[in-house]
């Protein structure tokens, strides 16, 4: 249920509270709207209310510690939050990762981004459906496909969401007999259910009249913002860290970075489409080429104060779902990190909306608000 | 006399009839929306297929808290839900079940369905207004003002089988089609067509929703009802849509004709599979924008209904 | 445009991808991690945990508190006097199975393991030990040899 408080200011303006319990949630989020019939005019936004201190931790706890503490950072695509981290402390500590491990790492992370995209497909129908009728069906067709997905995790380290994969030097999971036929069986299924679910909802004039040519975002104001990821795509820059600084084995890998130059809602939703065929590609290409050897090169962890670091800084930074997720170490030579910084790429994506929403109607503000994206456990940290 | 006990007779027995229907209507939207997802529907209810669902929903409702908020108008705010399922039941004293079921058979049948389907939205609006709250109030001036700009193409549709067939007498217009009214040249597919969408526009139902569901007013003109009021919200929308498929089936798909099988029955098959389809239109469809929905209505539904009638009028006049 | 409704239509004829739970389970994997743990036996019945404190070092929610006993056991071990484990507040991330020298800690792939009150989420020793002779064979594949073995570089 909605809280809503309504109350009169002027002649014809409303202040509308939309509150941090929407219908239509993507998340705690609070916004107020000033309304003059049914055009906003300014709208003042809330956030803080999943806050629960992790830089923070950060400080007390070890390196080792650390990670799966992270991992609940943005809690759709959990290998996209340690990931920076662990490429973070290897360049501090000159620690080598075997190729196996790389390929694995590259695996997991275009898993989980066919499934958060997965998940952004489905809300993004949901809101605009309603939950009794046509959104609430693309909703469970592409959680259906999605469970695969959480199969095949569950069968390779045991956990559906939070994997807890990745350590420093390699991964800790080996994957399991079987692996590449039920990931071939499955990209093969999942080819044909992204034609089928894109021919449902792009020939349907009422998806298109609602898409387009709505929340249309300049390049110049992208890009002052500090926005990334298919946001940023969306507005016609063609800029991914896989292919402007790669990272892990990524340049042994081709695919294309889709863009268009419109930056509407349709956009953006396209190029996220886009985006899941094109990790279709990587992942077949990766699973051809797995070498064998191990899948760490420093012995498993003992204590937790098994890594020491010498004094520095590093940043580094990772494409993931939703854009540049990027982590900045400062340690001072003692077992513990002297500060750690999450730059989350959703805060930033978040800022655009008081230009966004000006001179929009209320109809649209569930579908500007859906094309971003938004995870709150990484907006709030 | 004779006459009244036996209108009396039908009534009631047709009015128990409806009810039960109604409650398994349904039954039969969930279970087949949940076919159309990939999963069950009601399981558990009366094992494997839970057909004792409609029962236990009905005691549900009656069993729960009537809360009254204190400052609504308290005459309009109790009588609107009786309106809206009064009017919905009273659509099924003009419809024929076979040529010689009907409860009031007057030589103006059809036009007497358009004028107390229009009172349907009126309850609404008392609804509304009555609930003394921005939200409703909102959805219910969006509701009438919905209901109002599809009147039109939906009666433009229902004359042209009228003209055609030279009556306003349902039975009249059953016994008069040859081969079904839908297969006719062009004026049948586009009559069926323009009456399937502003059928579902009267009828609140998805892809044209806005009064009900939307994500911001969360369940419109009804948001403050609850109990037994708003499960006759909630029936008499299921026996408008009975309704507006027997309409359907009368004046496009030949109303009890048919071999082997009596009239009333092949009526009620004929019947259902139109409500199935209004419900698979709905489980399949993204919602509109109150704008474009309008924009749709004066726009494009409007132009091509004048120019069906035309068109009939023509063919009328050249046989 | 009425490509969705095909779809639908489609979809109609397919059997539903539901697994009614009490009814029927789906197969659990052989890795789950679901956080219930036990702590093992040896052949002759002698709890294994030699109570080295490395599990309450490492974990990252401080859920484990282990209070080594004074004297030795029958086969010349020492053991643990008291050992807690708290289950709400445990990430299930597996670095005490990870670490432990000799599996005394395994973790038990089962879920359905809810309880009433809040008490009953803090394991004791007996209740761990209990844990081990109930679901001895649901044990998950990945004990801390298993995983030290898997994440080990082969020369």
């Amino acid at each position: 249920m909605e809280i809503n408080r309504v109350e009169s200011n002027g002649f014809e303006e409303l202040w509308v509270n939309m509150g941090p319990q929407h219908p239509a949630s993507h998340g705690v989020f609070r916004m107020q709207i000033k309304v003059d019939g049914e055009v906003i005019k300014e709208v003042i936004p809330h956030i803080g209310y999943l806050h629960r201190g992790v830089e923070k931790l950060g400080e007390f706890l070890t390196p080792v510690q650390f990670l799966p503490v992270l991992d609940r950072n943005d809690y759709l695509s959990s290998v996209s939050n340690e990931f920076p981290f662990a490429l973070a402390i290897e360049k501090l500590a000159n620690i080598n990762v075997p190729e196996r491990a790389e390929y694995l790492r590259v695996i997991a992370a275009e898993l989980m981004r066919i499934s958060s995209h997965l998940v952004f497909f489905g809300t993004f129908c949901l809101d605009m459906g309603g939950a009794l009728g046509g959104g609430s069906t693309i909703f469970l067709y592409a959680f259906r496909e999605r469970e695969k997905i959480l199969d095949i995790f569950e069968k390779w380290t045991g956990s559906r969401m939070h994997l807890n994969l990745i350590t420093f030097g390699g991964v800790r999971y080996d994957i399991y007999p079987g692996f590449d036929k039920d990931l071939k069986d499955f990209l093969k299924d999942f080819e044909n259910k992204i034609k089928e679910y894109e021919d449902m909802i792009e020939n349907n004039p009422v998806f298109l009249a609602r898409t387009k040519k709505v929340g249309i975002l300049p390049k110049e104001i992208a890009m002052e913002y500090g926005c990334s990821g298919p946001v940023l795509r969306g507005s016609g820059v063609k800029f991914d860290l896989r292919k402007a600084k790669p990272y892990s084995v990524y340049n042994k890998f081709e695919f294309e970075i889709p863009s268009f130059p419109d930056g509407d809602v349709y956009s953006r939703y396209k190029v996220r489409i886009l985006e899941m065929k094109e990790s279709i590609k990587i992942l077949r290409q990766a699973i051809e080429g797995i070498p064998s050897g191990p899948i760490n090169s420093l012995m498993p962890v003992k204590v937790k104060t098994s890594i020491k670091l010498k004094e520095g800084e590093v940043y580094e930074a990772v494409e993931s779902p939703r854009g540049e997720n990027g982590v900045y170490i400062v340690s001072d030579g003692r077992f513990g990190l002297y500060r750690v910084k999450l730059r989350t790429p959703t805060f930033y994506n978040l800022s655009v909306i008081p230009y966004l929403l000006k001179g929009a109607l209320i109809a649209d503000v569930v579908a500007i608000l859906g094309s971003l994206d938004p995870v709150f456990g990484d907006v709030d940290r | 006399m004779n006459a009244l006990i036996n209108s009396l007779i039908y009534g009631i027995v047709i009015l128990l009839i409806v009810f039960t229907i109604v409650a398994y209507l349904t039954w039969i939207e969930r279970k087949f929306a949940g076919r159309m997802q990939s999963r069950i529907g009601p399981y558990y209810v009366g094992r494997p297929h839970g057909w004792l669902q409609p029962l236990a929903d009905v005691l549900k409702l009656i069993l729960k808290e009537e809360i009254t908020p204190k400052n609504v108008d308290k005459l309009i705010y109790n009588i609107a839900p009786f309106v809206v399922l009064i009017a919905s039941l009273l659509l099924f004293a003009v419809l024929p079940f076979s040529e010689k079921i009907i409860i009031s058979n007057s030589s103006i049948g059809v036009l007497i369905f358009l004028a107390i389907s229009s009172l349907i939205i009126i309850g609404g609006f008392m609804a509304g207004w009555a609930s003394n709250s921005k939200y409703p109030l909102i959805s219910a001036i969006r509701g009438g003002a919905q209901i109002v700009s599809y009147e039109i193409p939906l009666l433009f549709s229902i004359i042209v089988p009228c003209i055609i067939a030279g009556s306003l007498n349902p039975i009249e217009i059953v016994k008069a089609q040859k081969i079904w009214f839908i297969l006719y040249p062009v004026i049948g597919q586009i009559s069926f067509l323009i009456f399937l969408i502003s059928g579902l526009a009267e009828e609140n139902r998805t892809p044209f929703d806005i009064p009900e569901a939307e994500s911001e007013l969360v369940a419109g003109f009804t948001v403050e009802y609850s109990s037994m009021k708003f499960a006759m919200f909630y029936a008499g929308e299921y026996a408008h849509l009975l309704a507006l498929s027997g309409l359907g089936t009368i004046l496009f798909l030949g109303g009890w004709k048919g071999a082997f099988l009596p009239g009333s029955l092949w009526f009620a098959i004929k019947s259902i599979i139109l409500f199935l389809i209004l419900l698979w239109i709905r489980w399949s469809y993204l919602r509109v924008r109150i704008d474009q929905l309008l924009k749709f209505s004066w726009k494009f539904l409007f132009p091509i209904s004048v120019l069906n009638i035309l068109l009939a009028g023509l063919i009328v006049i050249l046989k | 445009m009425v490509k969705a409704l095909y779809i639908t239509l489609k979809n109609l004829f397919r059997k539903p991808v539901t697994v009614m739970y009490p009814d029927k389970k789906r197969e659990i994997p052989n890795r789950m991690r679901s956080p219930l743990f036990a702590l093992t036996k040896d052949e002759d019945g002698v709890i294994k945990c030699i109570a080295c404190k490395l599990c309450e070092n490492i974990c990252p929610s401080n859920v484990i508190k282990v209070i080594p006993s004074k004297e030795k056991n029958e086969k010349g071990r020492p053991y643990p006097e008291e050992y807690e484990l708290n289950l709400s507040a445990c990430l299930a991330c597996e670095y005490c199975v990870q670490v432990c020298p000799n599996d005394a800690i395994v973790m038990i792939r089962i879920f359905g393991w809810a309880t009433k009150n809040k008490e009953d989420l803090i394991l004791r020793k007996e209740k761990l030990l209990e844990n081990y002779e109930k679901y001895k064979d649901l044990i998950s594949e990945c004990t801390g040899e298993f995983l030290r073995k898997m994440q080990t570089p082969r020369r």
